[in-house]
Formats: structure tokens, sequence, C-alpha cells
């Protein structure tokens, strides 16, 4: 039993950080209606910038934080206004333009092998001021870079959440989400709200790599592993949901790490995937999609 | 669907036969080398590996061509064709083919995965082309009953072979009592080949197999598996690991407070460079089965290391020591052939017995091959990561003969 | 000379070409990139049945060129089985549960089929991974299987010591399998297919049962890739669940189909000529020089294309093919 809770709360705090990998994902969909397959290369690009700013100056990673996201920000906003707008231009008024998954594809190559000839294949890790840190919490041991991960994590969601709601451009990008014609009449520029909405899911994506790169190493394909499990958490969660992407990686973390616990680890993959098309099947939506996205 | 492109296949399948028409241009075979192709994953998951073995190839053709080259061909020079396999059977296949066809090559080495191995050597055995495998250590590869290939490397049935003999020459010596075994590995060929032959020898050595679990090597984390083998109390914890789960796997141990006796790891990512510049501290005590460790008891050895580290930045490991020698087993045989003719090179290599030269820096005396192409010498040894002035290191620990002058292992690792 | 003709005449000759150009291509390298051309190119045309069609995105296709493999080579390493019937077995299993996944997921729309595929294909590989032996089949879990190389294999063997018979297989299977598309696309199947397509809600207004046409082309493009799967098993003799079932190749495949054009019926084969030897040569001169570059290059030219021509090249190309034919057949008939 003791094993079991020890691996519920270690899913836990894992799984909200994966929510925190599909966050940018979802937000990106839910505006563009674009899967975006570059978005684990965007997570590897966090990652990336996190390990050397630690690495290069030695700050303590909760600084990282305020400094990786903003850069990341203006890197995913050029990237959608340079790469990915000429084609949904091209594409028109099609609602879900394919063109943009391949393109999508493309930058993950593109992205993912430039870090291989900048950084060489080997996996890097870099000693935080919080790695291998844990404390007990009666008999269970917490870690401590998972843990803040996890409060990262939330509070990101929170944070999402409320400018989505409350300030002008989240209000903007949730008319453009609802509908783009009408949003274009309303006199929103659609193609910068993309880029807004693009830019915010690579800053996230950095907020994720900072919180990842205390107890976790990169190389430069790092991002294919999560990118699945992002899939996936955002599909659960209802694609576009910001609380269904939170929701989606806890219950994604706490069946890897607590079913596990009575069966081999590798089976637990299978069940995920068989969870997922259950929950599709019965309520295609998700969690809290709604059900005009699919 | 429209009527126009139904045609313009034709206009693509022109551009085809003109292309082809390039393809047909014949490639020039220039004399007085020898020419040796070699299928590496260059790029993709096992590129850093693949990497290691290039680099050690480089050094030896560099030592061996500055040598005067293969004396009984006239000085010839060895020539190296790489040729990336991206660790994918297809492009391992069709990369020996062009190896063979268009790059004219007199001989093949390769492919560290078994995966392309499997394949490429066939590929090879269908042309008569020798191939010498330095790493890729399934039985398999050598017991299809192929002519012309040759592995350096122990096979995977001795080296867990040489882990029980390890466990159990450690108890006499020390007097510890190991019962309770556990078996953590990833869960490719390579991983699940091993815990095939670990469930075998514990029930035979009379082991207690707590927990035997397999884990995907892509995984994001390993809390879970290592939580379970928190719970299942082992003595021994048997490990096959890639680069990233090993670093994965021993922090995560280290943070969760896991201390089973003994920590035996069967190299791979436990070998890297990499593994002690991520884990640090964290992996201290783990025994790790390795080819070669930078103090073995061979006079080259140390000055071969020192080069390589000074050019490369890094120790020799167990996988580009065996590339190195490899090399100078591929010169021998040559110097012994006299010939760049296949066949011929083959009768050598299956006639080999190197015992002497520069090349010679492995632990064990001397490659020669038996009638399956395996080096029937090829030997093991065990390291233990220890704490030396400061730092963590890999010292070897057995076989005893072996083993550093004057260090104690810690055996069990932690009490 | 009418457009027909010479439609008619340059089949002809691009037929023979292909029939013939062993006769130029000697060199088993090249035969090799040419057999790996075809075998992607007909892998695309299968796909296309589905993901040109029937205007749906699947991204899971390696499943079923596993199927094929997995069926064909366990057929014949227990039973001893000839490939050639196995091939067809793996066929029929594959179209089975090409419709099991279908029923549930063509009701879904644009990016929810497309990861739905993902994850489908992706389960079944892990469950591939896990299962060591499956009842009296032994599978060998990531292992994967050897197919034993024979010392005078004959053709029920499905084996072959030169490249030549390997090339002319998936010649012919691409041949047939261009043409049945080419049929199905003039037929009443592929045109509700295309009205599904492209407007699902007025197609059933219409009476049209599309699901049941999708679910038809599905079973066929299933069937046919897993035949693909086992000419893969018996030209490498080795395949492993990761390395054939995994993403990769579902994504080359839809890779090739979107740059070539999708729903047309030159678009695979087209795809298929530009990114396959790009794909080969540029790991063949640059994967020495810097690691990585050569997928670099490789991205770049999918996003271009995506930019430029985002209905792919088959469009531009047959324009042009319109123009030159038109220039052709007007002097033609001015003599």
């Amino acid at each position: 039993m003791t094993a079991v809770i020890q691996a519920a709360l270690n899913g836990a705090m894992m799984g909200a950080m994966y929510g925190l990998t599909a966050l940018g994902l979802t937000l990106i969909f839910g505006v563009m209606k674009v899967v975006n397959f570059a978005h684990g290369s965007l997570l590897m690009v966090g990652m990336f910038s996190a390990y050397w700013l630690i690495r290069l100056t030695g700050i303590h990673p909760y600084l990282a934080l305020v400094i990786v996201p903003p850069v990341l920000f203006v890197f995913g906003y050029y990237l959608q206004n340079v790469v990915i707008k000429p084609v949904f231009k091209a594409e028109g008024q099609v609602r879900e333009p394919l063109t943009v998954i391949i393109v999508t594809t493309g930058v993950w190559y593109v992205l993912d092998n430039l870090a291989l000839m900048l950084f060489g294949a080997e996996y890097r890790t870099v000693r935080t001021a919080i790695s291998n840190k844990s404390f007990a919490l009666g008999e269970f041991i917490i870690s401590i870079p998972k843990f803040s991960g996890f409060v990262v994590a939330i509070a990101t969601a929170i944070g999402l959440a409320l400018f989505m709601r409350k300030t002008k451009t989240g209000k903007a990008l949730r008319a453009t989400s609802l509908d783009r014609e009408a949003a274009n009449l309303m006199g929103i520029d659609q193609y910068r709200i993309y880029n807004i909405a693009f830019g915010l899911g690579t800053a996230i994506a950095g907020i994720a790599g900072c919180v990842l790169i205390p107890f976790y190493y990169v190389y430069p394909s790092v991002g294919v592993v999560f990118d699945i499990r992002a899939f996936i958490i955002v599909v659960l969660g209802g694609l576009g949901s910001i609380p269904g992407a939170l929701l989606g990686g806890l219950v994604i973390g706490l069946i890897e790490s607590v079913f596990s616990q009575f069966m081999a680890s590798t089976w637990t993959e299978a069940i995920i995937y068989a969870i997922f098309l259950i929950i599709l099947f019965v309520k295609p939506s998700g969690f809290f999609g709604h059900k005009q996205d699919w | 669907m429209k009527n126009g492109s139904i045609t313009t296949i034709l206009a693509g399948c022109m551009g085809m036969a003109l292309s082809a028409a390039l393809f047909a241009a014949p490639a020039l075979a220039a004399d007085k080398t020898v020419k040796i192709g070699n299928v590496e994953p260059l790029s993709g998951p096992s590129a850093s590996v693949g990497v290691q073995g290039k680099q050690a190839r480089e050094m030896a053709i560099e030592e061996i061509n500055a040598a005067g080259g293969i004396k009984s061909l006239g000085g010839a020079k060895l020539e190296l064709v790489y040729a990336d396999s991206k660790s994918d059977p297809t492009v391992g296949v069709t990369e020996t083919e062009r190896l063979i066809n268009t790059e004219k090559v007199n001989l093949l080495t390769g492919c560290w995965n078994s995966a392309v191995t499997y394949p490429a050597t066939q590929v090879a055995e269908r042309y008569g082309i020798p191939f010498v495998v330095p790493v890729a250590v399934r039985d398999t590869i050598t017991e299809r009953g192929f002519k012309n290939v040759f592995r350096i490397a122990a096979k995977d049935s001795w080296w867990v072979r040489d882990q029980f003999r390890f466990l159990k020459d450690m108890q006499d010596e020390t007097g510890v009592k190991l019962q309770r075994i556990a078996f953590v590995f990833e869960n490719g060929d390579w991983g699940t080949g091993f815990a095939e032959k670990w469930r075998e020898l514990a029930k035979k050595d009379g082991y207690e197999i707590v927990l035997d679990e397999p884990y995907p090597s892509t995984a994001t984390d390993l809390t879970p598996v290592v939580t379970k083998l928190k719970a299942a109390k082992p003595d021994v914890v048997m490990l096959v690991s890639n680069a990233a789960d090993a670093i994965l796997l021993t922090n995560t141990m280290a943070e969760m407070q896991v201390k089973p006796k003994v920590v035996l790891a069967s190299g791979g990512g436990h070998a890297d460079p990499k593994f002690l510049e991520n884990t640090d501290t964290n992996a201290l005590g783990i025994f790790d089965e390795v080819e070669w460790n930078t103090d073995v008891n061979k006079p080259a050895a140390k000055p071969a290391n020192e080069k390589f580290k000074k050019k490369y930045g890094y120790d020799l490991t167990g996988e580009s020591v065996d590339a190195y020698v490899a090399m100078y087993v591929i010169a021998d045989a040559l110097e012994r052939a006299a010939s760049t003719d296949p066949a011929k090179i083959r009768e050598a290599l299956a006639a080999t017995n190197l015992t002497t030269g520069p090349g010679m820096i492995v632990s064990y005396d001397g490659v020669q091959f038996d009638e399956t192409g395996q080096n029937k010498n090829a030997g093991i040894v065990i390291v233990q990561v220890a704490n030396v002035d400061g730092k963590p290191e890999r010292v070897t620990v057995w076989p005893k003969t072996a083993r550093r002058a004057g260090y104690v292992p810690a055996f069990p690792a932690n009490k | 000379m009418s457009r027909k003709q010479l439609d008619r005449i340059l089949l002809a000759v691009v037929a023979l070409a292909a029939f013939g150009l062993p006769l130029v291509v000697t060199s088993p390298t090249y035969l090799q990139i040419l057999i790996l051309l075809f075998f992607y190119a007909y892998l695309t045309t299968a796909w296309n049945l589905v993901g040109g069609f029937a205007g749906v995105l699947p991204l899971g296709h390696s499943v079923f060129v596993g199927i094929g493999a997995y069926t064909s080579s366990i057929l014949t390493l227990q039973y001893g089985v000839s490939p050639w019937i196995g091939m067809l077995v793996g066929g029929a299993i594959a179209a089975v549960i090409g419709v099991i996944i279908g029923l549930p997921t063509f009701r879904m729309r644009g990016a929810y089929f497309c990861l739905c595929t993902i994850a489908f294909a992706e389960g079944i590989r892990v469950m591939v991974e896990n299962i060591d032996t499956l009842g009296p089949l032994k599978i060998n879990g990531p292992r994967g299987l050897l197919v034993p190389l024979l010392k005078d294999p004959t053709f029920w063997d499905y084996q072959f010591m030169s490249k030549l018979p390997y090339y002319y297989i998936i010649l012919v299977l691409l041949i047939l399998v261009l043409a049945f598309t080419w049929f199905i696309s003039r037929s009443k199947v592929g045109y509700y297919l295309a009205a599904g397509g492209e407007e699902p809600e007025a197609a059933a207004a219409l009476g049209i049962n599309v699901a049941n046409y999708k679910l038809f082309a599905m079973a066929l493009s299933c069937f046919l890739t897993a035949l693909a799967g086992t000419f893969y098993a018996q030209l490498m003799l080795y395949f492993y669940p990761k390395g054939l079932m995994g993403l990769d190749l579902s994504f080359e495949i839809a890779f090739i189909a979107l740059i070539g054009g999708r729903g047309t019926i030159a678009g695979p084969v087209i795809g298929a000529l530009l990114l396959r030897p790009l794909n080969e040569f540029t790991r063949i001169y640059l994967s020495d020089m810097l690691p990585g570059l050569h997928l670099v290059i490789f991205g770049l030219i999918l996003i271009l294309v995506m930019i430029y021509l985002p209905k792919g090249l088959t469009a531009p190309l047959s324009a042009l093919y319109d123009r030159l034919a038109r220039k052709i057949t007007v002097q033609g008939e001015a003599k």
C-alpha cells in the first residue's frame, strides 16, 4: 500500500508536468485548429535554453523561469509569422488545413536536427540548486524539483485561464477560437492572434523546459518522447481546453505510475492507449471539449 | 482525379529514367588502398555510440597507415568509408548494398545495433564480403551458419554467464550472502535478450527472483519502476539500460533512497562517457560489466587511451575499443592474405590469431575466431564506480587477476 | 494524334521504360534504391485510397505493414506456409483490423481522426512489443523476427539471390495498385468517396452512406498495405516492431502523399520520386559531413513545398503536361 500511495504522489506530480507540456499544444489547437507536431521540438528548445542559461550563468532554476519563457514567446511569435502563416494564407478559409500539419512536421525536423548539429547527440543534465533534493512526508519521499514542477504547472494553467478570461488579448484569442470569420469581422486580425497563440504556446513549452531541466536530461530528440503523450492528453482533456489539459495530464501520470505497481511498466503504455480510445468512443469531445471541435 | 493527373505520372517517370541514367555512372575504384565500409548509427537515437566507434576507427587507421600500411600489398593504405544507418535496418541494408556495389569496399564493419547487424550481415553473406562486427551482442548474429561474419565482442550469453560468475566469486570472497535478485531492463532487443538468460542462471544458482521488470526505453519517468524496486527489497539489482535511462534510473534510485547491496549493470548506457558526468556521486558503488576499462593491465592500453582522450576529449569505452581492435584485426588479416580478394581476406580472418601489436589493448590475450566467427577469447571485466581522489571513477574489480592494485571492492556497496 | 492517343503512347513508353530499367541500372545499390522507391510509392498509393479519396488523414498505416510482415513470416517460420499465401492471409487480417479501427474513428473529423489513428497504431505496436507468444504463435516481442537466409531459394520461398525479382515483384504490385486506384476513382465508389471527403454533410443529404464507402476503402487500403509488409519481410529478412510499426513509416507515407498530391493517382508516385532519392542522397552525401544536416534540408524542403505548392507537386506538373500535350496534339493535327 505504501508503494501505491508513493506511486500516486509521484504520478500526480509527473502528471501535472505532462499537463504543462500539453498546455501549449491545446492552446495552439484551440485558437488555430492545427495540431502542432513541432510542439515537442519547442519543448526541446525550451529545455536547451534553460540548460544553457543555468549551465553558463549558474542561476537558480526558478530565476530561469522568468527569463526563458519571454524569449521563447518571441521565438514562437516569429516562427508562426514567418513559417506557418504563409501556408494558412495559401489555404484560405479551410477550417483545419492539413498542409499546416506537414509544415509543423517540417519545423520539427529542422529544429531537432539543428540542435543535433549544434550540440551533438549526447544527453546533458545540469546540476541545479534543487536537483536531487527531496523531503519526507511521513514515510513518503517527495522530490523537490518535481514538487515545484507540480506547483508551477498548476499556477501556469490558472494563470493562462485567467488571461484568457480577463484580458483583451485573451478575449480576442477566445473569439478567434470560437469563430474565425466572425472575429475577423469584428476587426480582430486573425494572423496576429495566431502569432500570439503560437508565441504563448511556445512560452509555455519554455516554462515546461525550465521545470524539467533540474531533474531530467536534454538531447536533440527529447521532444518526441513527450509529443505523443501530449497528443493523448489534449484529446483526453478536450482539444482546446485548458483545464482539460491539466486533468488529462494528471490522469495519464497517475495511470502510468500507479498501474505499473501491478504490472510491467511496458504494459501501462498499452493501457494508456486503451483508456484513451475508450474515452474517445464514449465521449469523443474529451473531458472538457466542445462538441463543435471534433 | 482530373484527367491530367493520370498522365502526370508519365512526366514523373520520365524524370526517373533520367535519374537512372545518372545512377548508372560507374564508380572508379582507386588502387593502392583497401576500402573498409562502416555502417554505423551516425544520426538518430544511437548517434552518440556511432560517433564513438567512428572516432576509434579513425585513430586506429591513422596509426596503421602511419606505420606503413599493409606491407604485403605494397604499403597499401586503409581507407574508411562511412554510411549512416540511423539505427534503421532498412537504411542499414541499403547502405550495405551501396558500400559493396558502388563504393566497392573490400570488407565491412559495423553496425552496433543488433537490429541493423542482422540484415546487413545477411547482405554481406550473399555477396561473400567479409563483415567484422566489433559490437552487436546478440548470440544469433554468429549462430546463423554464415561464413563471412566475424565478431570481436563477447556475445550476450557470455556477458550474462560472467555476471553470475562475478556474483558468486564476490560472495565467496567477502562472505556476503545474496539471495533476493531483481531484474530491471530496457524492453528492446538487447534488454529482453539478457533477461531471458538471467532467469535461467538465477534459477540455477538458487536466487529468488523478486522483480522482473522491463521498462520502455523512451520512458519519461522511471520513478514507478524504482518505487516497485524499493518495495521488492532486493539484494542484487541487475540492469540493462541505454544512455538516457541509465542516467534517469541512477538519479531516481538515489532520490528515492533505494540502496540494494549490489547494483550490477551491463555496459551500454552505464558505460557511456556521459554517464558519470550526469550522475556524479549518485553512481558510486555501481558495478558495471564492460569489455574494457582504462586501467586494464596492458602496456599499450594507457598510451592509446591518453592519445584518444587528447584527440576527442573523453576516455575510450568498451565499444570504441572493440572498434579500434577490429581495425587491427583487419590490418593483420590483410597482411596475411596479401590480397584484396574477399575470399582470401575471409580465409585470413578465419585464421586470425592476434596476440601482440599496438592494437592489443583489450583485457584478454588474443583475438581468435571459432568456426562460427565468434572471437572465442573475448573477455569481459567488471568495474566499480568508486571515489578516487574525490572524483567518481571506474575501477576494475573482476576478474581478480585484473583488479586494480590496492583496490578493495565495496561489496556490498550499501550496508 | 489525339490527346488520348498521346496519353496511351506515353503510358506505354513509361511502362516499358520501368520494365527495361534494370537493363541500364545494373548496380544492385541503385536497384535497391529503386525497389524502396517503388515500395514507398506502392504504400502511399494504398494509403491514398483512404487518406486521399476519403478525405481524412490516417497516421497509423505502418501497423498494417507490420501485420503483413508478421503474418506471412510466422506462417513461414512455424508452419512452413509459403509467404505468397501468407501475404494474402496477412492482407485479410489487416482488412479486418482496418474495419475494426475504422468503425469508430470514421465518425471523427480532422485532428481527432488523425490523433486517433496514431493512438491505435502505437497501441498495437506496444502490445506486439509486450507479447512473446500469443497462444501457439511466436511473436518474439521487441526482438522481432528473423527470416532465415536460404541457400537455394525457389520462387515459392519468395526469396531471391538477386535484386531483380524483387524489383519486378514490387513494380507489378505498384502497377496493379495504380490501375486499381484508377478503376476505383472512375467508379461509383470513387465518386461517393470523393463526395464524402469533400462535403460529408451534402453527401449524406443525398442519401449516400458515406461511412460504408469509407469502410470499404479502409479495408482495401489495409489489405494492400499488408501485402507490402510481406514484401518487406522477404526483402530484408528481418524486422522488429519499433522499426516497422513505428510512426516514422506512417509519417513518411503521409508526407509522400501530401507532397505529391493527395487524392490524385499520380501523386504518390511523384511524391516518392522526389522524396525517396532526396532522402537517400542527402543521407549518403551529407551525413558524413555534419550529422543532422540532411534532415534539416529534408525538413526545409517539406516546408517550402507546402508553402508554395499546398496542393502538392501533381497539380503544377499536370498543368505543365496539359500545356505540352496541347502543343503536341495541335501540331500533330496541323500536319
